[in-house]
């Protein structure tokens, strides 16, 4: 259910993106930061979706919040000369792995759980 | 179920976002403005650009400029008929010059560096020599206006090499050149196309040439968009 969701305004977003506007050049760094701190939130919603603890206030705080400190650190780290963006995409996208991880060991799970039932019922 | 939606709603965002970024991304990097991905840099290049668009803007400004100037001249040239008179020979004059687009039959050389050139390689580029003597040999066999992209061929314009591009008429261009003449057709594409001429000397260095004649008249060889100063010259009695 939850994927169907994901898929369906993806690709109406996709939509809308291909007929919006191009941003100039000195914001592309900021919202490409953005998109991962936000993709990161994603990836959390979904995995505390699957363990049951998901809590739409910290999903939406996370998402908005993330996204903005991200954008924030790239700014003072252009004002400061040091490429702190980078610390970010590296925190954002090791968590997303992290993430990832966590959902992919409880979907396999969930199978391998109903695969032993399966084979249990015919040996019996 | 509101969570979904909510959900539903941020992949929407974050969706639009990548595919807006992608699509400046790609514009960028087709354009040819950036490759190198880094956010010091950013500002410097921002600048670059919108100094471009600036220059971009300007001269827009000034066709229009000089346009409408045209236009009001002709408006009190309609007046008497003596500045009838002034008005013809202005533009007649401003045709000379090459102040005016003008159009006609003739030929279009299109000029590409050889595909696997490289810079010790003298004869796969096109150089500013090349142009000129192309130049050269076009005004001999008979071309009555020539532009180099865009670039208008005058009395007293200079072809000259400024690094990886060439300066015409103090104005970068770069490969791939194509040439426009107005002239007889056929003339010129003799002129061009003759044994151990020199487009044929260049062909040797695989250059890749296209040469195609317009016989429709439609062939346009645009104005010099500058000025002409004359600070030291005076008619000798």
């Amino acid at each position: 259910m939850v994927y169907i969701t994901i898929i369906i305004c993806s690709a109406l977003g996709i939509l809308l993106g291909l007929n919006l506007p191009t941003i100039s050049y000195t914001y592309s760094g900021y919202l490409a930061i953005a998109i991962i701190a936000a993709l990161d939130s994603v990836f959390g919603g979904l995995t505390s979706i699957l363990k049951k603890n998901f809590d739409i206030r910290i999903f939406v705080s996370g998402f908005f919040g993330n996204a903005i400190l991200a954008m924030l650190l790239t700014y003072l780290g252009e004002r400061l000369n040091v490429d702190i963006y980078l610390a970010a995409v590296i925190v954002f996208v090791g968590r997303m792995f992290t993430n990832l991880s966590i959902i992919r060991r409880i979907y396999i799970e969930k199978w391998s759980k109903k695969y032993d039932e399966k084979h249990n019922a015919k040996q019996e | 179920m509101k969570k979904e939606i909510i959900i539903g709603f941020l992949c929407f965002l974050i969706a639009t976002s990548i595919c807006v970024l992608y699509r400046s991304v790609n514009k960028y990097t087709t354009e040819g403005q950036v490759s190198v991905q880094s956010v010091a840099e950013n500002r410097l290049k921002d600048r670059v650009l919108a100094e471009q668009e600036n220059y971009e803007k300007l001269s827009q400004e000034l066709q229009n400029a000089q346009s409408k100037l045209e236009n009001l001249r002709r408006d009190s040239a309609n007046n008497s008929d003596e500045a009838k008179k002034l008005e013809k020979e202005l533009s007649e004059l401003n045709r000379l010059l090459g102040y005016t687009d003008v159009k006609g039959k003739g030929i279009i050389i299109k000029l590409e560096d050889a595909e696997a050139s490289d810079e010790n390689n003298k004869d796969s580029l096109v150089h500013d020599l090349d142009l000129l003597d192309i130049v050269n040999e076009l005004f001999n066999a008979g071309a009555e206006a020539i532009s180099i992209n865009g670039q208008r061929i005058l009395a007293n314009t200079a072809i000259n090499c400024n690094g990886n591009v060439v300066r015409i008429n103090n104005e970068k261009v770069g490969a791939p050149f194509v040439i426009n003449a107005i002239g007889l057709p056929n003339g010129l594409y003799g002129a061009m196309t003759r044994p151990d001429g020199y487009l044929d000397l260049m062909a040797s260095g695989k250059i890749k040439i296209q040469i195609d004649k317009v016989e429709n008249d439609e062939l346009v060889v645009p104005k010099y968009t500058g000025t002409i100063q004359h600070q030291y010259m005076e008619v000798a009695e």
